[in-house]
């Protein structure tokens, strides 16, 4: 048999299998828990230890501590805190470093807007992202 | 009816007349054009595991291409700056003209049928070459290298394909003793000529994939190499006109394998209750899928490969066709 | 007497088949190739510059973004140079995740070189049934570590996450059924005479000048050298498996489809053997220290890439950053030869030389 004779047998044979393709967006993605998406933040676990700020490869977080407003505490709660997306990478780094999971990944990750400023999210933002948050967070 | 008015005697009315029969075909075909577009996306996403079209006219896309054309008419017009102008504006349109005027000597049924050329095979091989001209002239207007190469590819490639292509087709011409279509399609009525002659079926499918510049042949548009190939620079409408001609083509040399070797509209015995047309356009169907279906199989050859698989196989063997009917032929009449 | 003229073609930085970002500038007589000059650099992002200003967990997922069909090889080239700074021994059971997550990289990778490269020479329907393929795979490594593309998932001294509940069977049941599917590919592919026609005899290059230009991976393996770092310099567990080094004699674009294919086959192999030993219980990390200061000096390691040998230098002074790091990234060296190859060649064989060397843009510019 010519060889290109099977594979138009092959080809025949797929027309009538079922089909693969995701029907996106009709039908959201669903994506495994360990999925890298955008941040949900809680601002009361935070300690403003800054190492996520540290670990972070592209430098993309910047944030702000204030002292505790009950003066017999110790520490400092957070002030600002906010993630620039125009250039994170979604390394995953900060939520391992996070030593009481203040900052944790969600499965969202439908991240596109009509302006870069929008890529600039907020405490507040990050704050309220609070779908589809990511289970298992430490190994 | 078209017998009559062709020899009646011009008039106002027979004019507007064939005017109007003119502009209904042309509808027929763009309806045509839209659909076999439509019908090679979904039968390719199918083969490839995939859904194709299916957003714009529901589920199955129906409204897609007429989408598609929709958006082209409205987009901007781009001639290059350095293009020569009158040149790149008359390409399409020699490039498509050609596409239509061959389809006037293709019957589709007993009655459904236009000009009755005496030489109605001849006519169109010959005004089909008239493309490669447009197709040339297109790679050349647009000052391109890219278009340039893709236009001198197309040239040979023309020339070489449409020599295996007729000589193919002589063995029909010698078994029916004419190169009228309609004669061509009665002498099939008993066997359609690809069991009589099935060598000159293969040859004359592989040379019209080639005629086409169809997937395993489509190296003028080659997409991986030569980007659009000739028409790299066109766009919007002008751009279109490439694409309709592209698939009046397939059209009419779908129409014209049906009419040459699976015998027109002749039904397969026993089920001639079944309307002429529609025995047409099944078979036709069957050549549109067929060529779909290699489309979606088969990788593309090489320039050089095209050419001495062209002029050192197929001619050889279209010719052995032409001797070898001709003797055949010879020893049955002496008997 | 017909006169004729050379042209300059500039095929890229944006042509369908350059696969990214490249670049050649043609100098070509009708369809023939006169002589071919590779522009590179569109994707330059300087990885290894970065790289002195960050600390050695920040470098991982930089690594993701160079070969970026298998990030997998290039998360463990630079945790296993820096794993061998420290002398730092990594649990089996992270070992043979990190075997099961590369090997599986490794067929994802020659998947799309698969589909990509029919696509290239004109053939639509190869390049989605390999994507079907390809995304069982994505879909199995972004069940293990959070990502489809850029997986950041190997750590110094380890794996940063264990395989989820059932992660392994599903492993386990891939491997038939992707034996199934590469039978369907051959049959598509392999024994199409056009496709034979296309490859059989192009790009042909010697043993000598496979190693003169420092070619390596299949491209170094089609011209009959049995090199293959998984078996010479058995680096992880590699040593612990049964498989052959898939290798050809001719060393053109044919016997490197060959190569590839078969090399596909034999990673099925290890994951076959990988699933069947892999321990049931273990650390999956080993007890590194929080900031990694591996000690002064330097070390290079090399390892065995879809695409080839790829090497991981680093110079430290001791310091959490790397005083000097270098990848030695295969691509770049592989796509070396093209010029040599593309002489007198015409236009359509340079799709097909180009498509057989299996670049990556962002390996090649770092």
């Amino acid at each position: 048999m010519l060889g290109f004779t099977k594979g138009l047998k092959y080809t025949l044979k797929n027309l009538t299998k079922e089909k693969v393709t995701y029907n996106y967006p009709d039908v959201p993605m669903e994506m495994p828990d360990r999925f890298r998406g955008i941040q949900k933040f809680y601002p009361e676990k935070c300690i403003v230890c800054n190492q996520c700020a540290n670990i972070c490869p592209t430098d993309c977080i910047t944030l702000t501590g204030k002292k505790h407003p009950d003066p017999d505490k110790k520490g400092k709660i957070i002030d600002t805190y906010d993630i620039n997306f125009e250039i994170c990478i979604l390394c995953d780094l900060c939520t391992e470093v996070c030593p009481t999971e203040a900052i944790i990944m969600t499965n969202n990750f439908e991240l596109a807007e009509y302006s870069r400023d929008e890529l600039f999210k907020d405490l507040q933002w990050l704050d309220e992202n609070d779908t589809n948050k990511r289970k298992e967070n430490k190994t | 009816m078209i017998d009559q008015m062709l020899a009646a005697s011009p008039n106002l009315m027979n004019t507007f007349l064939f005017f109007t029969i003119a502009a209904a075909f042309l509808m027929v075909i763009l309806g045509f054009v839209t659909y076999a577009i439509l019908a090679e996306r979904k039968v390719l996403g199918f083969m490839q595991m995939r859904v194709g079209p299916n957003r714009v006219g529901g589920r199955w896309g129906l409204l897609q291409t007429v989408a598609d054309v929709l958006k082209l008419l409205i987009k901007e017009d781009t001639i290059p700056k350095l293009a020569d102008r009158p040149l790149f504006i008359l390409a399409p349109v020699l490039a498509f003209t050609p596409a239509f005027l061959v389809l006037v000597v293709i019957p589709f049924s007993e009655n459904l049928k236009f000009a009755d050329l005496g030489i109605g095979l001849l006519y169109y091989i010959a005004i089909s070459g008239i493309t490669t001209i447009g197709i040339l002239t297109a790679g050349w207007a647009s000052n391109n290298k890219y278009a340039l190469l893709g236009g001198m590819r197309s040239a040979a490639q023309m020339i070489s394909y449409e020599i295996p292509l007729v000589m193919s087709v002589i063995g029909v011409v010698l078994l029916t003793g004419s190169l009228n279509l309609n004669e061509i399609v009665a002498a099939q009525e008993n066997w359609a000529f690809i069991f009589i002659q099935p060598v000159a079926f293969i040859i004359f499918l592989i040379a019209s994939i080639a005629e086409l510049n169809r997937t395993p042949f489509d190296l003028p548009e080659a997409e991986s190499e030569l980007v659009a190939g000739y028409h790299v620079e066109f766009s919007g409408f002008r751009w279109a006109f490439f694409m309709l001609a592209e698939y009046v083509y397939l059209f009419a040399m779908a129409s014209l394998t049906t009419v040459l070797f699976l015998g027109g509209w002749q039904p397969i015995p026993f089920l001639g209750f079944i309307p002429g047309i529609v025995w047409f356009a099944l078979k036709f169907i069957l050549i549109v899928f067929i060529m779909i279906w290699i489309r979606g199989t088969l990788p593309r050859l090489r320039a050089d490969q095209l050419m001495s698989f062209g002029w050192k196989v197929l001619l050889p063997l279209a010719l052995a066709n032409i001797f070898l009917t001709a003797i055949i032929k010879e020893l049955i009449n002496s008997f | 007497m017909i006169r004729t003229e050379e042209m300059l073609l500039n095929v890229g930085p944006q042509h369908p088949s350059t696969h990214g970002v490249f670049r050649i500038v043609l100098k070509i007589d009708g369809e023939q190739i006169v002589e071919a000059t590779p522009v590179i650099g569109y994707l330059h992002r300087g990885t290894e510059k970065l790289a002195e200003d960050l600390q050695y967990t920040q470098i991982i997922p930089y690594t993701d973004r160079m070969d970026y069909l298998a990030a997998m090889t290039n998360n463990y080239v630079i945790c296993h140079a820096v794993e061998t700074m420290m002398d730092l021994e990594v649990p089996e059971r992270a070992e043979y995740l990190r075997v099961l997550v590369m090997e599986l990289g490794r067929i994802a990778s020659h998947l799309v070189w698969f589909g990509t490269y029919l696509l290239d020479i004109g053939a639509m329907s190869p390049f989605l049934y390999a994507f079907r393929e390809r995304e069982v795979i994505i879909n199995l490594l972004n069940e293990i570590s959070g990502g489809r593309l850029t997986f950041n998932y190997m750590r110094v001294g380890g794996v940063k996450w264990d395989a989820p509940e059932g992660w392994i069977d599903k492993v386990r049941d891939f491997v038939p059924y992707m034996r199934e599917q590469l039978a369907g590919y051959h049959d598509l592919v392999t024994g199409n005479e056009i496709f034979l026609a296309r490859v059989k005899g192009i790009g042909k290059y010697t043993k000598e000048e496979a190693l003169a230009y420092s070619l390596s991976g299949a491209n170094l393996r089609c011209t009959g050298v049995k090199w293959d770092l998984r078996k010479d310099e058995p680096y992880s567990i590699y040593d612990r498996f049964d498989f052959d080094i898939p290798a050809r004699e001719e060393g053109d674009a044919w016997s490197r489809y060959q190569c590839r294919m078969a090399e596909i086959e034999e990673a099925l192999k290890i994951i076959e053997q990988a699933v069947e030993q892999f321990p049931d219980e273990g650390k999956i990390m080993a007890k590194v220290p929080r900031i990694i200061k591996p000690p002064a000096g330097e070390t290079y390691v090399r390892i065995e890439s879809p695409r080839g040998e790829i090497g991981c230098y680093i110079a430290s002074k001791g310091k959490k950053e790397p005083y000097r790091l270098k990848f030695r990234r295969p691509s770049f060296y592989n796509l070396q030869i093209l010029p040599k190859l593309l002489k007198g060649e015409n236009i359509s064989n340079l799709i097909a030389i180009l498509g057989g060397v299996d670049i990556v843009l962002g390996e090649v510019d770092g």
